[in-house]
C-alpha cells in the first residue's frame, strides 16, 4: 500500500499542466474524445490528442473507443456557390430579371466562368427552365425555379453553417447528392470536401481516477514555464513548480555562420604544412608561357601546350617581355642545353610565344617563380593554387580546381628524402602508414615518383606524384642545389573527405548544400 | 597519355613467360604503365611516358619486362651504322624529288621478311601506327606510317611532288580513282588530314617504279599495293614527315617491334637532292648510336646513398641499356629505337626503375625550416573567421564564369574583363572581375534555403591592368551579402563596420553611382583614401536578372589594400 502511494505520488508529479487539466474532465465526463477534451478543458486539439496519449503511457487513461466518420466541408469553389449561388441559379435568375439576353452578355452578367457553361445551360434547358431562341438569344420559361437550384443552394448552405458536419447528420438523398458534388467530374473541382476522420475515445484507467481523485485533492498548481526577468526580480519563482520540458522535441534549426568544408578541408591541409616547415607562395592566375611552361622545360612543341589544353587570354595577347637573364638562359636550355649538361629539347625556341598569356594551368609556375625568385637554402615553399585546364566540364572535371603543390630545396636533397618526403606527408595529411613508390612522368622532374597510400578506412589511393626538378629546369633559373618539386591529388582527396561523387559540388553555390556539409570523420 | 590494348596471350608470347595477369601488372611499373582495365583477356593499358613513344605498342612494353626478366636485352642487328652501305641491299631505294624539301621533306623505311602476318600482329602494327601519329606526330603534321605488300612493289620507289588536280589512284576504302584535290574532300581520312597540307600548291605522292601509286602521305594507302591482309609475308613499312630526328626514331620503333615477332628486318636506302641532318642518302633503320656519361658519383648524389659500380652496370643493363665501365664512370647506350636521353639524370632514372624504387629506403627530410603562410593568406584567414563570427555562411565558387554575369546581370555593361580566346563554353569564358556575381548566382539558386541568408565568398579575382606586367593582376576580396525580406544597406554598413572594428582599421564611406546598386544606396569604401570596395542595396533591376525575389545588401572589399 505504501509502495503504491509512493508511485503515485510519483506519477502525480510526473503530470503536465496539460495532463493536470485532462484528468478532470475525463474524471467527470467517464469518457472523452480529443475534441470533447479540448472544448471542456479549453485546449488545442493537438495539445488535448499529447495529453491523451501522455496519460494513456503512464497507464492513466486507456483507449474505450475508436470509430471512423466522413466529415462534409465546403471546398472554396463551393464556399463561392454557397454565397452567390450556383451557376445554373445566377443566370436563371439573370435571366428573369433582364429577359433574352446573348449568351456571351448573359455569362458576362452572370459571372460564368467559361468551363462551367455549358453544363448550367444544358442542366437549365433539361429542366425546362430556359429556351434558346433565334440568332441565340436566351430566355427564361415561365417554369418556377428549378428545384435541382432550390435543393443545391439549400444544401450548400446547410454545409456552411455546420461545418465540419458529420455525413451521416445528413438524408440518404443529400448525402448522395454531397457526394456528387464532391466527386465532380474533374479533380479538385468538387463543391464540397468529404474527409475519413478517426475519433479516439478515452476514458480513466483504476489508477488514473485514483491519480485524478489525489489532483482533486490537491489542486492543480500553478507552474512556471519561461522563467522571466520579472520572477527574478518579485522573487516569485520560490516554491513555484517549474514545469518539465519534454527533451526528446527536435529543436528549431539554427542558422549558424560557417566556414566551407571544402576551405575547411584546405586550411587543415595549409596547417600541416605549415607545421612541417612550409612557406605558403601566391601569384597571378594569369601567367605567361614562360612561367608556366618554358621555365618547367616543357618544350613549346610539347602537345599538352596547345589551345586544346590551355585557355589563352583573348586580349592583350602578350606580356611584358620576360626578365633577363632568364629569358634568355631558358631559351637556350631548351634549344641546345645551355651550359646545363643537357643536349636540350633540339628545336628552334620562340620568344615571343613565352610572353602569350594563359590561364594558370599548374600551380608548379609558381614553384618556378620561386627559384628565380632567390628562395631560401634550405627552403620548403607551398601553394594551393587555383588553375585552369582546357576540359569538358562534367563529374570528374571542374573548368577551375585548386593544385597542392610546392619545392623542397637544400644540399641533402636527392632521391630517399624525395621519398621520405612523400611518406611523411602520406603519415600527415592521410594518416596511412602504408605507401607504394612507382616511377611517374613529368616533363620537368627526373627521377619522377607517383605515391599510393593506403588511408585506414578509405584504403589505396593515388595521394600524389614528385620528383627532382630536372637541372634543366633549376640552372637557368640560378638554382645550383637539388630541389623536390611535389603536387597532392587535392580534388580527390578534398572528395573523399566530403562524400561527393561530383567534382562540382566542390564549388556549390546552393547554400542549403553549403549550410548543411561537412568534413567527414573518415578523413579527420 | 597514350593508351593501348593488347591480349594478355600476345604479351606472354612477346615476353617469353607464362606470367599470370597479376605478375604481369606487377611488372608494368618498369614501363610507367598502368593497368586500366581487363576483359576476356584483353588489357587496356595507360602509358605515362610521353617522351617514350617506344613503350607505346605491346612490343614495346613486352620489350622492357622481357629486358628487366632475362637482365638485358639481346642486340637489334637490325639497324644501319651510318656509312656502312654495305649493308643496303641496291635494289630498295627510294628517292626523293627536290621540291619535297618545302612540303614533307623526311622519310625513311625497311622490308620485313620471314614471318608471316597474324592477326594480332596486324591488330597491333595498326595500333602503333596510329600512336606514333596522332600523339608523337602530333595528328600526322610530324610523323606519318605506312604499311604495304612489297611483294607488289617494283623498285625503285620514288618519293615525288605532284599537282592535286590531275595525280589519280584508288584509295583504300574507294573503288574509283579520286585525284588528290578529291581525296581531301570525299575520303574520311582526307578531311580528317587535310589541314596538314593545307596552303601547300603541290603534294606528296609514292610511287614505284612501274608509276603504281603506295600512297599519298600522310593521308591514305592506295588500294593496289597498300592494302597489307592477314597472311602476307613480305612488306614494307615507311615514315615520311616533317622533323627527321622523329621520322628516323618512329621507322627504328617499328623494326624493333617486327624483330620482337620474329620478322628479318632488311634497310631501304633514301636518296636526297638536298642537305638533310643526316646527309644525302640515309639507311634506316638508322642506328643513332646515342649515349651518355654517367658518373658514379653523380648517380650516388641523386640517390643520397653510395652505390657500387657493378650493381649499377647490371640494373642499366637489365633496362635494356648498353653499358660500358671506363674510370668511375659508365656510357650509357640507348638502343636506336629510343632517343629520350637529354642528360645524364636521364639514365640516373633508369637506374632507379630497374632497382625498384620501394628497394630503396626512404630518409626522413631533416632540414630545419620555419613555415609561414604569406600575409594575404593570413589576413584572409582572420577575416574569414570574424565574418563567421558575425553569423555568415562561406561559399567557394568557380572563378571562370559567364561575360553576361560579370557586366550586364550586375548593371555594369561596360566593365573590363580578362577574357579567354578559345572558348570552350560559354559559361566559362571570362575570369570573374568580383564576387558579386558569384553571391548573386548563389542567392538566385537558393531561395528554398531557409532565410535569412547572409554569405560570404573570400577568393581571388583578376582585375584588368594594362599597366602590370601580365596585364592584368589577381586581387583577394571578400565578398558578403544579406538577403531576406528586410535587408537593408544599414544592416549591410553595421557589419561592415563590426568587421573594421575588429580588424582594427579605419575606413570611409563615400556616395557613389554603381551600376549594382540602388541611386542615392551605394558607398564607395575607402581605406587610407584610396578606394578599398564598395557596399549598397543591390538594384532591383538586377535582382530580377538572377531570378532573386528577396531584397539584398551586399559589400566587396579588396583585402590587399589592408596590407
Amino acid at each position: 500500500m505504501a509502495e503504491e502511494g509512493a508511485g503515485r505520488e510519483a506519477l502525480l508529479e510526473s503530470l503536465h499542466n496539460l495532463e493536470e487539466r485532462a484528468l478532470p474532465v475525463l474524471a467527470e465526463r467517464g469518457s472523452a474524445d480529443e475534441e470533447a477534451l479540448a472544448a471542456a478543458a479549453g485546449m488545442q486539439e493537438a495539445q488535448a490528442r499529447t495529453a491523451l496519449g501522455w496519460l494513456q503511457s503512464k497507464g492513466l487513461a486507456a483507449l474505450v473507443a475508436e470509430e471512423e466518420h466522413r466529415e462534409v466541408r465546403l471546398t472554396e469553389t463551393g464556399a463561392a456557390y454557397a454565397e452567390n449561388g450556383t451557376p445554373e441559379e445566377r443566370i436563371w435568375r439573370h435571366l428573369r430579371s433582364a429577359g433574352a439576353t446573348a449568351m456571351p452578355v448573359l455569362m458576362e452578367a452572370a459571372g460564368v466562368e467559361k468551363e462551367e457553361q455549358s453544363g448550367a445551360i444544358g442542366a437549365l434547358r433539361a429542366a425546362g427552365a430556359i429556351t434558346i431562341g433565334p440568332g441565340g438569344k436566351v430566355e427564361a420559361t415561365d417554369a418556377p425555379e428549378p428545384a435541382t437550384i432550390t435543393r443545391d443552394r439549400d444544401l450548400l448552405r446547410a454545409v456552411r453553417e455546420r461545418q465540419p458536419a458529420p455525413l451521416e447528420s445528413f438524408t440518404p438523398a443529400e448525402q448522395q447528392r454531397l457526394q456528387e458534388m464532391a466527386g465532380g467530374k474533374r479533380k479538385g473541382k468538387g463543391l464540397v470536401a468529404i474527409d475519413l476522420r478517426r475519433r479516439r475515445t478515452y476514458a480513466l484507467t483504476e489508477e488514473g481516477k485514483a491519480v485524478a481523485r489525489l489532483l482533486a485533492e490537491r489542486g492543480v498548481r500553478e507552474e512556471i514555464g519561461q522563467l522571466t526577468p520579472a520572477m527574478l526580480q518579485e522573487g516569485s519563482w520560490r516554491g513555484a513548480r517549474f514545469r518539465p520540458y519534454y527533451i526528446g522535441l527536435n529543436p528549431p534549426r539554427v542558422l549558424a555562420g560557417k566556414l566551407n568544408s571544402y576551405a575547411e578541408f584546405l586550411d587543415f591541409i595549409r596547417q600541416k604544412l605549415l607545421a612541417m616547415g612550409f612557406t605558403e607562395m601566391r601569384g597571378s592566375l594569369v601567367e605567361n608561357e614562360f612561367w608556366d611552361m618554358d621555365a618547367l622545360y616543357m618544350p613549346q612543341f610539347h602537345p599538352a601546350r596547345n589551345i586544346h589544353d590551355s585557355y589563352y587570354v583573348q586580349e592583350p595577347e602578350y606580356s611584358d617581355p620576360v626578365a633577363e637573364p632568364f629569358a634568355t638562359r631558358v631559351a637556350q636550355t631548351h634549344e641546345n642545353g645551355g651550359d646545363t649538361g643537357s643536349r636540350g629539347w633540339e628545336y628552334r625556341f620562340d620568344a615571343q610565344r613565352s610572353r602569350r598569356l594563359l590561364l594558370r594551368t599548374q600551380g608548379t609556375a609558381l614553384s618556378a617563380r620561386t627559384l628565380a625568385a632567390g628562395p631560401k637554402i634550405p627552403g620548403k615553399y607551398f601553394a594551393t593554387a587555383r588553375c585552369f585546364r582546357y576540359d569538358q566540364v562534367d563529374a570528374t572535371h571542374a573548368s577551375d580546381f585548386y593544385q597542392v603543390e610546392g619545392i623542397v630545396l637544400g644540399e641533402g636533397v636527392n632521391f630517399r628524402t624525395l621519398l621520405g618526403l612523400l611518406k611523411l606527408f602520406a603519415a600527415e595529411i592521410a594518416r596511412a602508414t602504408e605507401v607504394a613508390f612507382a616511377p611517374a612522368y613529368f616533363p620537368y622532374t627526373e627521377p619522377s615518383v607517383e605515391m599510393h597510400a593506403r588511408h585506414p578506412s578509405l584504403g589505396w589511393m593515388e595521394l600524389g606524384g614528385a620528383g627532382l626538378f630536372r637541372p634543366e629546369v633549376t640552372q637557368p633559373l640560378g638554382v645550383s642545389v637539388p630541389v623536390i618539386a611535389w603536387g597532392l591529388g587535392i580534388d580527390r582527396m578534398a572528395m573523399l573527405a566530403l562524400g561527393l561523387q561530383d567534382i562540382r559540388d566542390l564549388f556549390s553555390a546552393d547554400l542549403d548544400l553549403v549550410r548543411t556539409r561537412k568534413v567527414t570523420e573518415t578523413w579527420k | 597519355m597514350p593508351t593501348i590494348t593488347a591480349r594478355l596471350e600476345d604479351l606472354q608470347s612477346l615476353i617469353g613467360r607464362e606470367l599470370s595477369l597479376a605478375e604481369l601488372e606487377a611488372r608494368l611499373p618498369l614501363a610507367k604503365a598502368e593497368l586500366k582495365r581487363e576483359e576476356a583477356g584483353e588489357l587496356t593499358i595507360e602509358l605515362n611516358d610521353t617522351n617514350r613513344p617506344d613503350l607505346w605498342c605491346a612490343e614495346g612494353v613486352a620489350r622492357q619486362i622481357r629486358a628487366h626478366a632475362e637482365g638485358g636485352l639481346a642486340p637489334y642487328t637490325c639497324y644501319v651504322v651510318p656509312g656502312d652501305e654495305v649493308a643496303s641491299p641496291t635494289e630498295a631505294v627510294i628517292r626523293v624529288s627536290p621540291a619535297l624539301q618545302g612540303v614533307r621533306p623526311y622519310i625513311a623505311g625497311f622490308l620485313i621478311q620471314g614471318i608471316t602476318i597474324t592477326d594480332d600482329g596486324l591488330k597491333q602494327f595498326i595500333q602503333t601506327q596510329e600512336k606514333l601519329s596522332e600523339n608523337f606526330g602530333n595528328r600526322r603534321a610530324a610523323v606519318s606510317v605506312g604499311l604495304y605488300n612489297a611483294a607488289k612493289i617494283t623498285w625503285p620507289v620514288r618519293y615525288i611532288d605532284v599537282d592535286p588536280q590531275s595525280a589519280t589512284f584508288v584509295p583504300l576504302g574507294f573503288d574509283e580513282p579520286l585525284t588528290l584535290r578529291e581525296i581531301l574532300e570525299r575520303h574520311p581520312k582526307g578531311i580528317d588530314y587535310r589541314y596538314v597540307l593545307e596552303g601547300q600548291p603541290r603534294y606528296p605522292l609514292l610511287v614505284d617504279a612501274n608509276d603504281q601509286v603506295l600512297s599519298f602521305p600522310p593521308i591514305i594507302n592506295s588500294r593496289a599495293l597498300g592494302e597489307v591482309k592477314v597472311g602476307d609475308d613480305y612488306l614494307l613499312v615507311e615514315v615520311t614527315g616533317t622533323e627527321m630526328h622523329q621520322v628516323l626514331l618512329a621507322a627504328n620503333i617499328l623494326a624493333a617491334n617486327a624483330v620482337d615477332r620474329g620478322g628479318t628486318v632488311l634497310p631501304v636506302r633514301c636518296e636526297y637532292p638536298y642537305d638533310t641532318p643526316f646527309g644525302r642518302a640515309v639507311v634506316t633503320p638508322y642506328d643513332f648510336r646515342d649515349s651518355v656519361r654517367v658518373a658514379i658519383t653523380d648517380v650516388a648524389r641523386v640517390l643520397g646513398q653510395d652505390v657500387e659500380m657493378p650493381e649499377l652496370g647490371r640494373c642499366l643493363a637489365a633496362y635494356g641499356l648498353g653499358v660500358m665501365v671506363q674510370d668511375g664512370a659508365i656510357e650509357v647506350m640507348l638502343p636506336p629505337f629510343r632517343r629520350d636521353y637529354m642528360h645524364p639524370v636521364d639514365a640516373i632514372e633508369d637506374y632507379l626503375i630497374s632497382a625498384g624504387y620501394n628497394s630503396f629506403a626512404p630518409v626522413m627530410p631533416s632540414d630545419y625550416t620555419v613555415g609561414e603562410l604569406s600575409a594575404i593568406e593570413q589576413l584572409a584567414g582572420q577575416v574569414r573567421k570574424l565574418v563567421v563570427g558575425l553569423g555568415f555562411v562561406e561559399i567557394m565558387t568557380n572563378i571562370l564564369t559567364a561575360r553576361e554575369d560579370c557586366t550586364t546581370r550586375v548593371g555594369l555593361p561596360d566593365a573590363p574583363l580578362v577574357a579567354i580566346s578559345n572558348v570552350m563554353s560559354e559559361l566559362y569564358s571570362v575570369l570573374r572581375n568580383s564576387l558579386v556575381p558569384s553571391l548573386l548566382r548563389m542567392e538566385g539558386i537558393s531561395s528554398r534555403a531557409t532565410y535569412p541568408h547572409r554569405v560570404f565568398e573570400l577568393g581571388e579575382v583578376q582585375v584588368y591592368d594594362e599597366t602590370a606586367d601580365l596585364k592584368s593582376r589577381t586581387e583577394v576580396r571578400l565578398g558578403a551579402i544579406i538577403a531576406h525580406a528586410s535587408a537593408s544597406f544599414s544592416e549591410a554598413h553595421s557589419y561592415l563596420d563590426a568587421l573594421f572594428y575588429y580588424l582594427d582599421r579605419e575606413y570611409e564611406l563615400a556616395p557613389v553611382a554603381h551600376g549594382t546598386f540602388i541611386p542615392g544606396r551605394a558607398g564607395e569604401i575607402r581605406v587610407g583614401g584610396r578606394p578599398a570596395g564598395f557596399i549598397g542595396e543591390v538594384h532591383p533591376a538586377v535582382l530580377e536578372q538572377w531570378g532573386i525575389q528577396v531584397p539584398c545588401a551586399l559589400f566587396e572589399l579588396t583585402l590587399d589594400t589592408l596590407l
